[in-house]
């Protein structure tokens, strides 16, 4: 989003978007300062940190916008029933397996009658028409895939149980905030005028879809209109800030579901002076033109 | 001209069009030239999957 309306700025693009398919991948890419900054889902960044990888979270990428879902098919209509079942998550270290945490506990049950497979997020719709999950738990658009595709059916939507959810972070490397801050800051302000943008109405939308899918994410913009726009707030891009108590929860639940073995602080894998500089700016001037953008 | 000297052509010829193909299609060249940059002019990469 950031990337293609900044194309069309004076200051011209600041970065270089490179698309992967798996967490595991851009952390060992982070690691290995292949690349400099990228979106990840929460509790892998915190994981990341913990484990000493010189990255701080600097701002969000979105909020909502996760969703499990089970088939169109099946009799499952509350959560209880997906005891025995088999659930696919992105990565243990993500917010689409504590929310399931989250329910789990909320309904009194045991973590254990559930099993939990690690699969690529690309991989998880195909699974479920194919039989091979019985229910996932992900963010957009597979949710939206499912949907579209018959096959699948959203059981809850992740606000339905976490109020203010966020999902994927920005992160940074280190050496880059403390080398080179002006250029994180134009990242962070065009991720916040991209997020006032699309919160802008459904037009914005339509056009995000159209340009992202066929020029990013290399999917059918039916699929992303379909995520972006039913209903509008099924994924919201404003605010971005980090705060402390979404974050405090984050990695309580990690505490709790021995994804950290000890406590870490806020400030110390967050960097909130990006952020902070993001208020007063204004949505990117970027007029949607027709359904397809060029 | 000989045949030998019509096989190299062709063989030149074949590699030299691989070669721009290759180049053209599989190599990211805004890549290659932001990688000899001066560091501090050099623009992020940043990385996304295609999930929201």
């Amino acid at each position: 989003m950031t990337d293609y309306i900044s194309r069309f700025t004076p200051a011209g693009n600041l970065f270089i978007p490179r698309m992967f398919q798996g967490f595991p991948e851009i952390k060992e890419a982070l690691i290995s300062d292949k690349i400099q900054a990228g979106f990840v889902v929460a509790p892998l960044a915190i994981a990341l940190r913990s484990q000493g990888v010189p990255i701080r979270i600097v701002y969000l990428g979105h909020r909502y916008g996760s969703a499990v879902v089970v088939r169109n098919d099946s009799a499952i209509t509350d959560f209880a029933q997906l005891k025995g079942k088999i659930i696919a998550i992105p990565s243990r270290f993500s917010d689409e397996r504590l929310i399931l945490n989250r329910v789990i506990k909320k309904f009194k049950l045991d973590v254990n009658d559930f099993k939990m497979v690690e699969m690529a997020p690309p991989d998880v719709a195909g699974a479920l028409a194919a039989r091979a999950i019985d229910a996932f738990s992900m963010g957009e658009p597979f949710p939206s895939q499912a949907e579209m595709g018959g096959f699948g059916r959203v059981l809850f939507h992740a606000r339905e149980h976490w109020p203010d959810y966020m999902s994927c972070v920005l992160i940074v490397r280190d050496d880059i905030i403390e080398k080179r801050p002006d250029a994180v800051q134009a990242l962070v302000d065009g991720i916040a005028r991209s997020g006032l943008w699309l919160d802008d109405g459904r037009p914005n939308r339509e056009h995000a879809a159209d340009f992202v899918g066929r020029f990013y994410y290399n999917q059918d913009p039916r699929l992303l209109t379909w995520a972006l726009t039913n209903p509008l707030n099924r994924v919201t891009y404003t605010p971005l800030s980090p705060y402390k108590p979404d974050f405090d929860l984050v990695r309580d639940l990690m505490i709790e579901t021995k994804l950290l073995d000890s406590t870490i602080e806020f400030h110390e894998y967050v960097d909130t002076q990006f952020a902070e500089k993001t208020d007063g700016l204004s949505p990117w001037r970027y007029v949607p033109g027709s359904s397809r953008a060029e | 001209m000989s045949d030998i000297k019509r096989l190299v052509l062709i063989l030149f010829g074949w590699t030299s069009l691989v070669t721009a193909l290759h180049l053209g299609l599989n190599v990211d060249w805004s890549v290659v030239l932001n990688d000899r940059m001066p560091e501090d002019k050099r623009k992020l990469y940043v990385a996304y999957i295609p999930v929201t």
